[in-house]
Parts: C-alpha cells; structure tokens; sequence
C-alpha cells in the first residue's frame, strides 16, 4: 500500500473527529464506534483471542471475558460501577506496576479515551459487535437543510448532514472545464479533447451533464481506466518474479477479461465468482476460465534447487491472504502464523480458508485468439500453397526413377536386416520430482515430452507384448520437421539410464539384464553404453545432430519369451541436459540388430519383392531413394523437408488458469509449512455470516458464493469504499485494506451503508454506482483547498470540497501521448515494450527487452509489459505498484525524479516535440499557437498573466534557439506538459 | 530549496508524514533529539557480493575440512537440512586449497584470496557466524536485503530513510551501482521501498556516463533553454497557484527545481578529475584484469566497474547521499570455484579495502557503517549435482556464513562467532540475520522494534518479530 499520509496520523485525526463528536456531543458511547477501538489497539494484544499471548488469564475480545475476572480475582468490567471495575482502576493507576497498559509500553491512552470507557461502564457496558461484522442495512436519509431540499440526492444528504452538524458549507460547484476534465480521467483515465470539452460547455440541455457522463461510461476506455485499478488489487504482472523472473507472455489474457468484463459492466457478484471460481461453473466457458487467472498473478519460485512444495504452499497462503484483503477487507493473512491479534479470525479458520486454494492446481490451457487464428489460418493456407507447388516436380519426377534404376540401388545398396516390432504402449506414466502424470501416447506409439518438463524425470511405459525370442529393443528419439530432437536450450537430450522390467501374469517383476547398447549416432561426450552403466550423471546424447532423428538399440543378455499376458515395464529416465522431445519403443528378435534410423515403412516395402509392391509402395520407396541417393531427387526432396519445418504453429497462447484438486489439509503451525498440525476442511470464518455449501466437500464455488452473499457483511462495503475512494482521492474508510478493529472507522457510515445496500439491490452494477457518485452535487465541488478547514479537517474528511489529486503513473503517460496525438487508442492484446536503456534493463537474470518498435509503443499505459525485477522506471517513478504483494492504496509522492522524467525522458520529450511542432505547422501566430497549445492540453484557457509568461518564455528560448521557431514552440509546449496543472486531474 | 527556511513552501504531504518518521516541521533536518537514542552511524556503504561467497575459503579458516576430504558427513549433520542442487547420500566433505595468515595487531586470519581486505583487519568487525534461514538465491537476498523472504518489504535503506527523514540536497538519499555480472536474481526487490513510499526507494545510478535515468537534457536543449524552461515551470506554477492554493503546488515548484540541481552536480559527481593518480591507484581503476580461464559467469570486464563503483560510493556519501548499496552478482560457486573464486576476489579485493582507507582518511569512516556480506554462505560438501561429471563447487549453505562491518560505531578487529571444524554449524555466539538488522538500526539510533509501519493492518518492522541487537559489534 502506498499511502499519501502516515497511516497512524490519519487514524489520529479521524479518531478525534469521531472522539469530539461523542465527547462534545455527549451522545451515548457507543461499543464498536468508541470503544473496541481502544481496546483492539491498547489492549488485545496481550488480552485477545490468541490464547498464546493472553496475559493474566484475562481477555477483552468477548463480552464474557470482559465481565468475569483475570488471575487477580477482580472483575474487569462491572456494569455501573465505576469503583468495582479492575479496568477502570487498572487505566487510571499512577502505580508502575499496576497500571495498564504496563508502564513500559509506548503507546498510553489519552484522557479521552479512559473518559469513554469510564462513561462506557457508568452506561452499562453494552457490549456490541464491531461494525463492519455487521450486515448493512439501507440507512434513511437525513433531511437536510438548504434551499431545494427535494433536490437533494442521497449522497449529497448523507453528507451535507455531517457538514451540518459541522456548521460548514459545502464547495460550490465546480465549473464545467474543470468537471469535463475530472469526469475524463477519472471514467476513462484520458484527458478530453478540446472539441468534447467545449461542446459540453456550450451544451445548454438541462441534463447535458448526464449525457457527457453517459458518453463516457460507454467508451471502451472506461474499463482500460476501471481495470488498472482491479489490477493493483490482483498483483497483475507479465512475470513470475523470483530469480528467473520467467515471463508470463500470455498473463495479459486476465487483464483484458478484465477489460472486457467492466466494458460490459458484469455484475460485481458475477465478477467476484468467475474470478475466484469461473472454473467450477457448470459448463464453464474459456472465459470464465481465463477469469481465474486472477489468482494466477501469484509470484512463483521456479529457481533451480528451490523446494517445490514449499513455494507451492506460499502460493497457496497468498491467494489466501489476497482473497481476504480484497474482498472482505480483512487482514486474514495475519492469522497464518498465529490466530489473530485483534480480529476474530483463528489460526485454524486461516488454514480453513487457505484449504479452498490448496485444493487446487494451476494449469494452462490452449486460448487462441480470434485474430491469431486467423493469422494462423492465412499463414497455414499459403504454407499449404507453397508446399503443393514443391510437391508437384517430385511427383512428376519420381516415376522417370521406375522401375530401372529404384531396382539398380536396391541390388546395389546394403539394407538393415533388423525388423522391429513398434509396441504400443498400454499406459506412460511420468514421474518428475514432484509430480506424476499420466501421459497419452501419439497414434503412432509415440511418447512426447512437454515444453517446460522438468529435468530429473523418467517416463515408465508399460506395455503388453506377446513375442518369443525378443533380443533387443530400439529406441527412436524423434525429431519432427523444424523441430529439435530434445529439449535442452542447444536441442539435445541425455538418456541417463534405460530399463526394462518384466512380470508374467501376477508374478513378480523381473529385471531384464541389457548386454549392450549401439546408437546410429552419439555426441562426443554421452556415447551409448553411457545410458546402461548405472550412473545418472551420465547418459546418451546426440549433440551437435539436434536437428535429426537418431536411435538406439540395446541388446539383451539372453533372448526372451514373452508368453501371453507378459507386460513390459520401461523406464527411460532423464537426469541431466534433456528430455527426448518424442520417442517410441521396439522389440526385434533378430540378433545384433543395426541401429539405423531407416524406417520401418521402408524396410517393410523393401521386404516385398518388387512385383507384389503397389505402385503406391513403389513410389514411397521411390521417394526415400530420391531423398538420400539421387542427386535430382535430393534437391526436390530437400526443398520440401526446408518447407516442413516452416510449417506455421499453431498459436501457442495459453491462459494461465485454476483447476480443481482435492489434497487435504492441515494447520502449518506457526507458518510452518513442514510442521504440520491438525486436519481441517475447508470453511469459512465464524464472525461473519453463515456458509452454506452446495455439498460436504466445500469448494471455490462455494467460498465465492459466500463472499458474494447479500448476507456479508463486508464484501460491498469494502468494493464501494474502492470505487469511491478512486473518485475522491480518499476512502470512506481511508484504510481501505482494513474493516478490522485496527482500522480506521468509516467518516460516514450511513453514506457507506447507503451505498453498500444500493450496490448489491442495484444489481452490483459498477457503472450505476459510479454514475449516482459523479452525478452528486458532493463530486461535482471545487477542489480549490479552503484554508479555514485546514485545521479542522486536513484531510477532507468531511468532503466539504473535492480533491486535487496526481494522476496515477500509467495516466500521466497518456495525458502526455493523448495530448500530442501520439496515443495509439488500441484496446487490449499483448503487453508492449517501450524502449529503455540498457543499463536499466541488465540488473535483473532476466536482461531481454525486446523493445517493441512500431507504433504499439504508444498504447497506454497499463499495457507496458510489468516485469518484476525490472519494474518500469517511469510508472514505479510514479507510484505504480511493483505487483509484488496486492496494492490496496497507491502514494502519490511529487519528487525531483517525476521531474527528470518528465522533462527528459525520451517518449515524454517526443510528446513535446510532437505538440511543438504540431503547433508550429499550423503556421499561425505565436500567441495564437501557444492559446490552442494550452488549451488543449488544460482544457481551458490561458490567463492573461500565463499567457504572457509563455510568450515571454517562447521569444527567451527563440533567442536561446538562434531564431529556430519551432524549436522555441517545443520548448514552449514542453513547459506547458511539464506544468503541475497538466498531470492533475483539475 | 532553502531547507531551513522552506516550510511555508512545503506540500502538506511533506509535512505530514512524507518527510519520514522522525523528521518533522525542520524541513527535513534530523532531530537528533528523537533518535530512539544516540546514533554512532550516519551514512551505510552497503556492499553486496551476490551469490554466497565461500566462507571456508575466504574468511573462517578450517583445516580439519582437508584432513575430511573426500569422507561423507555424519547423517546427524545432514539429515534435517536441504540443498539446492547436492545429493546428500552421495556428497562428500571437499578440502580448501587456501592458506591463512594473520593481519594486523589483531591477528585476524584471513586467506591468501584477500590480502588487501587483510591489511584494513584492524577496522572490521568479521562475523563467522552469521546464520540465515533461506538456502535459495532471491528469498534468501529478499531476506538479507528486506528482513523477509517475502517480496514487497522496504530494503535497509529504505528503512532508513523512513526513520531518519529526507534531507533535501542535490541528490538522491539512496542510491544503488551495480557491477551487474550475472545480473541481480531478484532485480530491484533489494533496494526498493515495498509498501514505503517510493521517495524511500534506492535509485539506480551508473559510476560511468549519466549517472541517472534522465539527468541529461534531451539532445539539442541546451543548458540556458533548460534553466528558462525550469524557470517558467515555476513561474505558471506559481501563477496557478495563486487561485488554487495547494501545497501540492508548491512542492511540484521545489522538486523541479531540486531535478534541475540534480542535473548540475551530476557531471561533478562523475568528473574524476579532482581525484588524486594515488587515489585512483589505491581503488585499482585501471587495473589489468586477468584473463579466466574459460570464462566466468559474472566477473569478466567488471575490473574497473566495480572500482569505480567503490570510489563513486565515498563521493556519493561525500555529497550527502546517506546509503549506498554496491551490488556485484558473481560469487554463486556451483562449480569451477579454484578459478572463480580467485578470479572475483581478484576484483574486489582492492577495491573494496581501498574504500575503507579512503573513508578512514578522510575522517568518514567513524560514522559511516560499512557492510560487506551475502545472503548465505557455501557447503563443507562439494557439490555432486546430477550431471556434474566432476566435483568442483560448493553448494548454498545456509546455516553458518561470514560477513564483516567497518566503521560507523564498530568495533573494528574483533571476531564475533565461532564455528565448528567444517564451517557447518555455529557453536559460539551466533548471529542470525534479524540480529544483524537490528545492529544495524541500533547504530543509526533507532530501537529496532520500534521503527515500525502499518500496513495491511499490521505494524510491520524490518525485522518482523524477531531480532537482537548485538552488543559486541559496537562495544
């Protein structure tokens, strides 16, 4: 979180205001709103709901707790009875070792707060569950004094009471360039155009202010703007973080069904439950899946050596912690090491939430875009073209090689005598350090291994074969057209070690001892018998020859019978280097058979005489004579096999999803992931309202279900308190990440209610609760700051005016391109890489920034591909999150670096040059150009004495410039795009 | 901006909070008055030799480790510990080819791969018994460099700028150069903010051309049209401000102008002229580095940037810079470590103990703090990983490592820690990470679990729940 004020002052100044209210006011105290505040903060930590903290056998978190006695016998809290009340004496004790909290602790309570928990105890000691527990309910509105009463909207009510009571004023309205600009960034992050903003100033229909703002919630940029924000909340990035860094090319699936999800204004409720469970829908759609990419976002430790299921757990614990933040506002991740020190949520209930995610398994789907499939289809058809019009001279040549001289090499040429019975395998097995998967082998009995498999792996391939006197199996490791042989970075593989088991019928497994081993080719350094010598270190490879087929052939001791109901066990097994890409196993009865990659088509064909060969058959041979013996035919066939290995992939972007995986669960005690406590089934936590799941075995589903459930107390809450904090700069609860004890109370609770309520009847519909928001008279006040409150509510509290607030990084860049009409408006697609140098991109592994060159370079700012050890300067110069841990509240600091940026970095100095000689060549006079040039990036006009300032500037850097006027322009719009005014919204 | 009389001028922010804990309405100026207690410690030179440094053949001489050569560890030993790469059925204890000697009136035994940081014994304070908790690279840096191994904590200095206050000046308060060799594994995680504002986060400086990102005017705008330009940005700022009001304006004026300022000292930060040849002599600056056989992952060109980076780090601290951090990524020794060790030390060595020296005869170093450490140290074990066909290497070994502090309130040419005859485990006066950080904000005048931050809900410390100072460092 990034936040603009210390967050312990901002506690402080709205606890006095609420503190002054009760105090002043002398209202009755009231228990969640005066007085578990004091207690959460003061005293829980040692007398809560965490038994291995409690001190003195007392503890404060319950109402029982608090009546009855501690280890000294007296009662904490009699009601009434100021004098019997061991908490009372305790707070106002002048001795060291009696009064609380103990002496040596920092923090004291102040006059006010032990006067409230006296008055708490004279009333009665009502006890109460804190507010944010408690369902919302549609609060009335006040009445409000003021000329046109029937006039008023809810919200301005809700707030005009408590500025009442203040006896303060609201803001007048502001005027309408200022509203066409706060509207703009704040719906679709862009400044408007000048055209827009005068039309709307000159739009005399009484409700031109609801059609401007209608236009803008249509826009397709508005879910571009309302889609940054949920990606702060989803630590979204283009890559794993950790050492690697490992790219996630296709992480951008998720952002643009967040896009697209807030374009089409999805309901919140349908929103929360595709996101956190979309793939447990009935009949989910791709859609739905990408939508659980949400969680996806996770960092990921994939450094060699790291253990596996320990960063398995960690993801599993974030996507806990997020999930509670986020949604319930609540810090639930606290409860991971211990039960919480101030709110209701036990180290088991943090294990009963994290259960729903350690059912689960990531996966990654195939997700072909529309406009890659149709590329890919285009491409596929003039590949097919190409490959037609290669085919044909082969066609017409091979039959001029029939009969005579296909006959002439066949007399002429040595054939392997071996032939090879292909097994089919019954069942693949795949076994990595961690894993174990079952494997489907190809229509042809090939076995192929996956990108990203990992090294230290084997596959068991059982078959069942029924054969007598076998002497020896083949391997084929097989290279498809363009394609390498394995998977190491060169290409390669190593077979560090191969095996066969046998077992008849239900008896035991049997060794078959292997006598020897003969490739058709090895690299220098991994011969054949390296695969068979017991060593895992070592093992057969084929470098530097990557790009072909080779095989291997092993000989058994002994010639075997494999009776009927025999099954083969094979265990190829990987160690170091590389996987094969794909194989296929063999048996032969022939002894010392050669180890050729001749296939066995082929040799087939060859065994026929040549009269009972079709003329099909002839051709094949035909053409595997042209391909390796003719010097004609070699070039044909090459061309074609050149062509094969251009064949187009198929698009190969996949959407990072969740599946579900069932594992039991246990408490990590204290954290720790390899100290396991008791079981626990998934549940949710018992402070808030009940669950009800579909079925025994609780799921995602339901987890999502309840947190979308009109019952919860906290979900709308904490969702519109988001919305309307990105619309003023600062939430009704201004610790938007905390609804717990510890954190701040709402300035106006009846406005959150009120809102909370119309949310969820509404629909949970985030374009009708954005539009009533910047309809309110509350939204529309000037920003100017009035210094008589400054005093009294430094932080607008109170909203008696609207807020001048940074435009967040990403929007400061599209200002700047918007503005010289160098904004590329594409929305969505893969992320860009604007160019950066490369002294900032080498600090990370990870040093590749293929800077993207065409005119995608210019798209806004949330597509800049996040890199998480390298985050981009200019946003992270800026305030954007790292995307390391989910940003709840962004700072908006104002240092000298935003001022190096802004002024020197190449793509903000391009926008100034582009708006200066934009300028420029409209050929008009200078004040004339330096008028539209302000007021197209401010929205309004110049001052007289702002104007003459620029002029003044324009003709100094004319000087400066030798006399060059477009030079003098550019620098002119560069200190109009460099001006505060320029990147705030007002 | 005129630091003492600048108040009026100050954004609200700056005022409340942004301007750091302890810093108040001063304009940025430290009270000394509310340190948790006095400081010793002003400025930290942090220097970072990514990867795990042998501490066995460099800094905690073991020669039991040659007489075991060869044998396998007792399971006792092994049984509860994971590696990264080694197979502990198979590994076997691997000897050290290095000699010790005694340096300075301590006596501090150093190996032969560091006689230059020898010959500055009496200065440091060499910890042996360092012990840390993560055995892989990024979490263990995370945690040595953010008191977590949990990406998106504040680094050190970040800490510290938080608890000290911004002093405005021509520069940044801190500033990371990186010799970057095999690259930094978690990037800039190790000297960012986390959930501190990102004022606090160290900057990325380069010891050679620009400094920094944007410190140069764009081509063809020279110095005069950049001054007219900066001048005019205030002047309409202030214009707008005369309706407005807000302090936000103000500040945006004086950051403006500080990025102007910044844009003058940043060639006479770099302009090495004034350096003495001795000087630049003493740092190795234009060492002949020697050639590797068969390469290396990380040290090869990085003689002079790394030497550069070392004397850049006193000029920064000169210009009031409060933390440097000075990265170079090459010390993970999986194999090969005969020749990549020597070759490594070879480029730091000099350099490194040259900075002591200078700092010290400049009168810098009694309250400047200097570190020099990692994030884990190396195995008694050679490394077997499959497919090693050799044992060359020593793997991570997280248990027991070596780092060493200079200056600043340390109590140089002490030993702190003992470890038993293989460097395995620490028998004496062990220093967990969490201990040394807790040092650390000691010696700048802060109770470590008192500088604290509320995030999420919960006030979080750099050295989360756990960490002790250690007296013996400093007295």
């Amino acid at each position: 979180m990034r936040l603009s004020f210390s967050v312990p002052f901002i506690i402080r100044s709205a606890a006095f205001l609420t503190l002054a209210a009760v105090v002043h006011g002398k209202e009755p105290v009231d228990f969640g709103r005066d007085i578990l505040p004091i207690l959460s903060n003061n005293c829980l930590h040692c007398h809560g709901p965490d038994e291995n903290e409690r001190k003195g056998r007392l503890r404060l978190d319950t109402h029982e707790g608090a009546l009855g006695a501690g280890k000294s016998g007296e009662n904490a809290v009699v009601p009434g009875d100021l004098a019997s009340s061991e908490l009372i004496l305790r707070v106002t004790s002048t001795y060291e070792d009696e009064v609380m909290p103990p002496h040596d602790v920092k923090e004291k309570l102040s006059a006010t707060q032990i006067d409230l928990l006296k008055r708490w105890v004279e009333e009665g000691a009502k006890w109460g569950n804190h507010w944010a527990y408690q369902r919302p309910a549609p609060p009335s509105v006040p009445t409000v004094r003021g000329p046109a009463v029937e006039d008023v909207q809810p919200i301005d009510a809700f707030v005009r009471a408590r500025l009442d009571r203040e006896r303060i004023a609201p803001a007048p309205e502001a005027d309408r360039r200022t509203l066409a600009r706060r509207l703009s960034f704040d719906l679709v992050g862009l400044p408007p155009t000048a055209d827009s903003v005068r039309a709307f100033v000159e739009d005399r229909r009484p409700d031109a202010y609801e059609r401007y703002v209608d236009g803008l919630l249509a826009s397709p940029h508005f879910g571009e703007r309302w889609a940054r924000h949920w990606l702060d909340l989803a630590r979204y990035a283009d890559s794993a973080g950790y050492l690697n860094d490992t790219p996630r090319p296709y992480a951008y699936l998720f952002r643009d069904w967040v896009i697209n999800a807030i374009n089409q204004d999805m309901p919140f409720d349908q929103f929360t439950i595709e996101q956190l469970a979309g793939d447990l829908l009935p009949n989910a759609t791709l859609e739905q899946k990408i939508a659980t990419g949400f969680h996806r976002n996770s960092l990921k430790n994939d450094e060699a050596g790291a253990d596996k299921e320990e960063d398995r757990t960690k993801i599993a614990v974030d996507r806990t912690a997020v999930t509670g933040a986020v949604w319930l506002g609540l810090s639930v991740g606290c409860a991971e090491c211990h039960t919480h020190k101030y709110d209701q949520i036990t180290h088991q209930e943090f294990f009963q939430l994290y259960a729903f995610f350690n059912n689960t398994t990531d996966k990654e789907l195939p997700a072909p875009q529309s406009a890659e499939l149709a590329d890919y289809v285009a491409k596929m058809s003039s590949w097919e073209k190409k490959h037609h019009a290669l085919e044909e001279p082969l066609a017409a040549y091979l039959p001029s090689l029939l009969p005579d001289r296909l006959s002439e090499w066949e007399k002429a040429t040595s054939f392997p005598t071996a032939r090879w019975t292909v097994l089919k395998p019954k069942g693949v097995t795949f076994f990595t350090e961690d894993d174990e998967t079952e494997l489907t082998p190809a229509a042809d009995h090939s076995i192929a291994s996956r990108p990203g498999d990992p090294l230290k792996s084997r596959f068991v391939v059982e078959a069942q074969v029924t054969m007598r006197g076998v002497t020896a199996f083949r391997i084929e490791a097989l290279a498809d057209p363009g394609k390498f042989v394995g998977q190491s970075r060169r290409g390669d593989f190593a077979l560090s070690e191969f095996s066969v088991m046998m077992q008849v019928a239900q008896g035991p497994q049997e060794k078959l001892p292997l006598a020897s081993a003969r490739a058709d080719f090895a690299s220098k350094t991994g011969s054949a018998l390296e695969a068979i010598d017991g060593n895992l270190n070592t093992g057969w490879s084929v470098g530097p020859q990557v790009n072909e087929s080779h095989t291997i052939v092993f000989d058994l001791k002994t010639p075997q019978d494999f009776p009927e109901g025999t099954r083969l066990f094979f265990e190829v097994v990987h160690y170091a280097t590389g996987l094969f890409s794909r194989f296929r196993l063999s048996a032969t009865t022939h002894l010392k058979p050669e180890a050729t990659t001749l296939s066995d088509s082929i040799l087939a064909i060859l065994d026929l005489p040549s009269e009972r060969r079709t003329q099909d058959q002839q051709l094949q041979l035909a053409r595997h004579f042209a391909a390796t013996a003719d010097v004609e035919g070699k070039k044909l066939t090459q061309a074609i096999s050149e062509h094969d290995g251009k064949k187009p992939a198929y698009p190969k972007t996949k959407a990072a999803v969740l599946t579900a995986e069932p594992r039991s669960t246990r408490i990590h005690v204290r954290g720790d992931f390899r100290n396991l406590g008791d079981s626990v089934e998934p549940n949710t936590l018992a402070v808030l309202h009940p669950f009800k799941p579909r079925t025994e075995k609780p799921d995602r589903l339901d987890l999502a279900r309840w947190i979308v459930d009109p019952a919860n107390p906290l979900t709308a809450r904490v969702t519109v308190n988001y919305i309307w904090k990105h619309l003023f700069g600062r939430g009704i609860v201004a610790t938007v990440e905390d609804y717990g004890t510890r954190g701040e109370p709402p300035s106006h609770p009846e406005l959150l209610d009120y809102l909370a309520t119309t949310f969820v009847r509404d629909g949970w519909s985030r374009k009708k609760l954005i539009r009533e928001i910047v309809l309110s008279a509350t939204y529309r006040q000037s920003s100017v700051p009035r210094p008589e409150l400054m005093d009294r509510d430094p932080f607008n509290t109170l909203l008696a005016r609207q807020n001048r607030v940074r435009l967040e990084a990403e929007v400061v860049r599209d200002a700047f391109l918007s503005s010289s009409d160098l904004l590329n408006r594409q929305v969505g697609g893969p992320s860009i890489y604007p160019p950066l140098p490369g002294f900032v991109t080498a600090v990370g592994r990870d040093k590749d920034w293929p800077a993207t060159e065409t005119d995608e370079r210019y798209k806004r700012g949330l597509y800049i591909h996040l890199r998480r050890n390298i985050p981009y300067p200019m946003l992270l110069t800026f305030d954007a999150p790292d995307s390391s841990a989910a940003c709840f509240q962004r700072e908006r600091s104002n240092t000298p670096l935003q001022a190096l940026t802004l002024l020197n970095d190449p793509v903000f100095y391009e926008c100034s040059q582009k708006l200066g000689e934009t300028l420029f060549a409209k050929g008009k006079d200078r004040e004339s150009q330096i008028r539209e040039g302000f007021e197209s990036c401010m929205s309004r006009e110049p001052s007289a004495a702002e104007l003459k300032a620029l002029i003044s500037l324009y003709d100094d850097q004319l000087a400066l410039a030798q006399g060059d006027n477009r030079a003098a322009m550019v620098a002119t719009a560069r200190v109009i795009m460099n001006l505060d005014e320029f990147i705030t919204r007002e | 901006m005129d630091t003492a009389t600048g108040i009026g001028g100050l954004a609200l922010t700056q005022l409340l909070g942004g301007e750091g804990l302890m810093a108040a309405t001063a304009g940025g100026l430290i009270q000394p008055g509310r340190l948790h207690h006095a400081a010793k410690a002003k400025r930290c030179i942090y220097i970072y030799l990514e990867g795990g440094p042998s501490q066995m053949d460099l800094y905690d001489p073991k020669p039991v480790l040659n007489q075991l050569d060869g044998q396998a560890l007792p399971d006792s030993l092994t049984k509860n510990m994971r590696f990264a790469f080694l197979s502990k059925e198979s590994a076997r204890v691997m000897g050290s080819p290095r000699t010790f000697k005694k340096h300075g009136q301590c006596g501090m035994e150093l190996s032969d791969l560091i006689p230059h940081i020898g010959s500055i014994a009496d200065d440091i304070c060499l910890i042996r018994s360092m012990h840390t908790d993560q055995f892989n690279h990024v979490p263990g840096q995370l945690l040595m460099n953010t008191g977590s191994a949990i990406a998106g904590r504040p680094s050190i200095g970040s800490w510290l700028g938080y608890g000290l206050g911004t002093a405005a000046k021509n520069l940044p308060d801190f500033v990371t150069l990186v010799a970057v060799g095999r690259g930094v594994p978690g990037g800039s995680a190790s000297w960012s903010s986390g959930f501190l504002p990102s004022k606090y986060s160290g900057v990325l400086f380069r010891s050679e051309g620009a400094p920094v990102l944007n410190v140069e005017s764009p081509s063809g705008v020279t110095d005069a049209m950049q001054h007219r330009s900066i001048e005019a940005v205030g002047e309409l700022n202030g214009l707008r401000n005369q309706f407005i009001g807000d302090p936000e304006i103000e500040s945006r004026i004086s950051a403006y102008e500080l990025a102007y300022r910044m844009q003058t000292a940043a060639p006479e930060l770099m302009d090495l002229s004034g350096e003495s040849k001795a000087t630049l002599d003493m740092y190795g600056l234009d060492r002949n580095e020697p050639k590797i056989e068969g390469g290396n992952r990380g040290g090869v060109g990085l003689f002079g940037t790394f030497a550069r980076n070392c004397l850049m780090a006193r000029r920064l601290i000169e210009r009031g810079v409060r933390v440097v951090k000075l990265f170079h990524a090459s010390w993970d020794h999986h194999s090969r470590i005969d020749v990549e060790l020597p070759h490594n030390c070879a480029l730091v060595d000099q350099p490194i103990a040259a900075l002591i020296k200078d700092l010290k005869q400049r009168g810098l170093l009694e309250d400047t703090l200097v570190v020099c450490g990692s994030e884990f140290g190396r195995t008694a074990l050679g490394e077997n990983r499959p497919g090693f066909k050799t044992v060359t290497g020593r793997d991570h070994h997280p248990n027991a490592f070596s780092l060493w502090l200079a200056g600043g309130g340390v109590k140089g040419g002490q030993i702190i820690g003992e470890t038993d005859d293989i460097a395995w485990n620490v028998t004496k006066d062990p220093v967990h990470v969490h201990d040394l950080h807790a040092t650390l904000l000691h010696l700048f005048g802060f109770d470590h679990t008192k500088l604290t931050y509320r995030f999420q809900g919960r006030d979080f410390r750099l050295t989360d729940v756990a960490g002790n100072v250690v007296q013996k460092i400093f007295t």
